[in-house]
């Protein structure tokens, strides 16, 4: 049986909507295996975004609780090595060229030396931007910009990778590019994948589809 | 360098631009502050150092004085000139005249110096300005020189002195005539007090004036190089009887220096200001980036960023201007410095008060002299307020909430 990488139980999540408390997530549950691909789609306001924050350590749910790799600790020093994540509008640091984008979530996490240069380097390569690694991001097109962010997320080697609707600023074409390359660097990095997108095509590209409904997770409706 | 750093540089100087606006004007208020505070504050220390050299240049590095004067004083100066560490003493006499030439008065103090010693204790030939020390004798003196522009005496003229003791001898209904002397020099020293109010005559000149007999009023010394004033005057006051009293020039004049550390130390705290307001500049600019990058610390976090080194990356700018506008001052500031002849002549030829700035200042110069430790408390003063600056913005961004931070519009 395959490792578990992630786990979640009970997630309760609620926000203040006027006088009245707005349940967004109701008790989820989740498991990700190593090296899995699962898609999470459902309406605007689901929840989605909200679930992908709590499964990534940002926010702390109200009840329910969420392991790595059987372990609660998911404080910003575990998540620098062990998270890679991924977001709608890029979040490139306008600054810093792609190669220094892709390199900062190394310096994050502490030693950078000329194996990871090269790791940079390397992922830049692979998502098809070794000419350009010395642009900055205001250089870039958008399709460029989620690639320098795909090469970022993967530069420490996680055993995660939670990516929140990454072709929602793309073109079909360009997003479809996006998500492939997504997939296959997970896959060849061996790190599981949590995608939640609006996209069905792209959801069934994913090993496991499931839908955010109601506060919950389910699997998706087939008529 | 740890990420934190390396992010605070790269948003001061990003890739492709040399010196963003943001940096270069903060940095510009930084370097301004520093350089009008060097400025300043060497001018000023310029002033004290040649005041400094007027005093010990006239009167000694340490001065004996003794209530109601000191009667036996050759005595007195062979036991001070065997001290170690002392070069030389001279004893004088000095007291309130009033002098007259052409029926216009004045009411300077005349010091008595003694011939065979004075020129060893104290460096009076230097100054002067027309005629010559070696001219005087009991018949003449040397007048100041904003004195002898006042009474309009020259070299060669004739002066009466009237001494104090006109008044105790009126009182006895005894006739006391002026004394008749001739005017054989003028001297500047550069100060504009003892300039418009000093006559020099000989110690026996003096003496008779003031009715002393043998005794003098004090002693003057000259210390060899590099002994502490301080220390020569306790090992003096060893040699001496305890009603004859040995002081360093900066307790004899310590109301004088204290006014003028005073002085200083007011203009420091008030130029400070400059660079205070300078600093809250940084603060207001890293506080509109910290709303600016409001995403991009949401990312940091979500990257593994911890709060305290997200706060560590906004403070380190404030850090870097700090240090990058204090070196551009200090460049400033003593570039200023070295041209400061030159800029003090183009204003008085633009404004024409060339006269006044003489006639006041007596510095041909503009004196210039910075202090180690001076530079050193604006280095640190500077760098530790632009630090602070970025205390408020840091604060902000390290209590960004990341899932907030990410979502902001």
């Amino acid at each position: 049986m395959s490792e578990t990488v992630l786990s979640a139980r009970g997630l309760r999540k609620s926000y203040p909507s006027g006088d009245a408390l707005l349940e967004v997530l109701r008790g989820v549950d989740l498991d990700v295996a190593a090296g899995e691909s699962i898609s999470v789609r459902g309406v605007s306001g689901s929840g989605k975004s909200t679930l992908l924050n709590l499964l990534a350590g940002l926010d702390a749910p109200d009840s329910g609780t969420v392991a790595w790799e059987g372990s609660a600790d998911t404080g910003a020093r575990r998540r620098a090595a062990y998270l890679g994540m991924v977001f709608q509008s890029f979040y490139l640091v306008p600054e810093l060229d792609a190669f220094a984008n892709v390199l900062l979530a190394r310096r994050i996490l502490g030693g950078v030396d000329g194996a990871a240069r090269a790791r940079a380097r390397e992922l830049l390569k692979h998502v098809g931007l070794g000419e350009r690694a010395h642009h900055l991001p205001s250089h870039l097109s958008g399709g460029e910009r989620q690639r320098v962010a795909l090469a970022r997320a993967l530069m420490n080697s996680p055993r995660l990778i939670l990516a929140d609707e990454p072709t929602g600023n793309l073109d079909e074409g360009t997003g479809n590019g996006v998500v492939d390359l997504l997939l296959g660097l997970c896959l060849s990095a061996n790190a599981a994948l949590v995608l939640v997108t609006h996209n069905a095509a792209h959801a069934a590209k994913t090993r496991r589809s499931l839908v955010l409904h109601a506060g919950r997770l389910e699997p998706p409706f087939t008529a | 360098m740890p990420w934190y750093l390396h992010l605070a540089l790269r948003q001061l100087f990003p890739t492709g631009r040399r010196f963003p606006f943001f940096t270069l004007i903060s940095t510009l208020g930084v370097a301004l502050g520093v350089a009008l505070l060097v400025i300043v504050m060497s001018v000023m220390g310029g002033f004290a150092h040649e005041i400094r050299h007027m005093i010990v240049d006239t009167e000694g590095e340490v001065q004996i004085v003794a209530r109601g004067g000191i009667g036996d004083y050759p005595a007195v100066v062979r036991k001070v000139e065997s001290v170690p560490g002392v070069a030389a003493a001279t004893p004088y006499a000095r007291d309130e005249v009033m002098i007259r030439f052409n029926d216009k008065p004045a009411y300077p103090l005349l010091r008595g110096l003694d011939l065979d010693s004075v020129e060893r204790v104290t460096r009076l030939g230097r100054y002067v300005r027309a005629g010559s020390l070696d001219d005087l004798d009991d018949d003449s003196i040397i007048l100041s020189g904003q004195l002898a522009a006042s009474i309009g005496a020259r070299v060669g003229d004739t002066v009466e002195v009237y001494s104090p003791l006109i008044i105790s001898k009126l009182a006895a209904d005894e006739v006391f005539l002026p004394r008749q002397v001739r005017v054989v020099g003028i001297l500047e020293i550069g100060h504009q007090q003892l300039d418009s109010s000093t006559v020099y005559g000989t110690l026996r000149l003096a003496q008779d004036l003031y009715g002393l007999g043998s005794t003098v009023h004090g002693i003057d010394v000259r210390l060899n190089p590099g002994v502490n004033e301080d220390d020569a005057a306790a090992r003096i006051n060893a040699v001496l009887p305890e009603d004859i009293r040995a002081l360093s020039w900066e307790d004899s004049f310590s109301d004088f220096l204290w006014v003028l550390n005073l002085e200083r130390g007011m203009i420091f705290f008030l130029l400070l200001f400059i660079v205070i307001v300078a600093a809250f500049s940084v603060t207001s600019s890293l506080l509109i980036s910290v709303v600016r990058k409001t995403r991009e610390i949401g990312l940091l976090s979500a990257l593994g960023a911890r709060p305290i080194h997200v706060a560590a990356c906004f403070c380190a700018q404030g850090l870097f201007i700090g240090v990058l506008g204090t070196a551009a001052g200090l460049v400033l500031g003593f570039t200023a410095l070295a041209v400061r002849n030159d800029i003090v002549l183009w204003i008085m030829k633009v404004t024409q008060r060339q006269e006044v700035l003489r006639r006041f200042y007596q510095f041909s110069e503009l004196p210039s002299h910075t202090s180690g430790a001076t530079v050193g408390l604006i280095v640190v003063l500077t760098i530790a307020i632009s630090t602070l600056a970025g205390l408020l913005p840091a604060w902000k961004a390290a209590r960004l909430k990341p899932v907030e931070a990410l979502r902001s519009e």
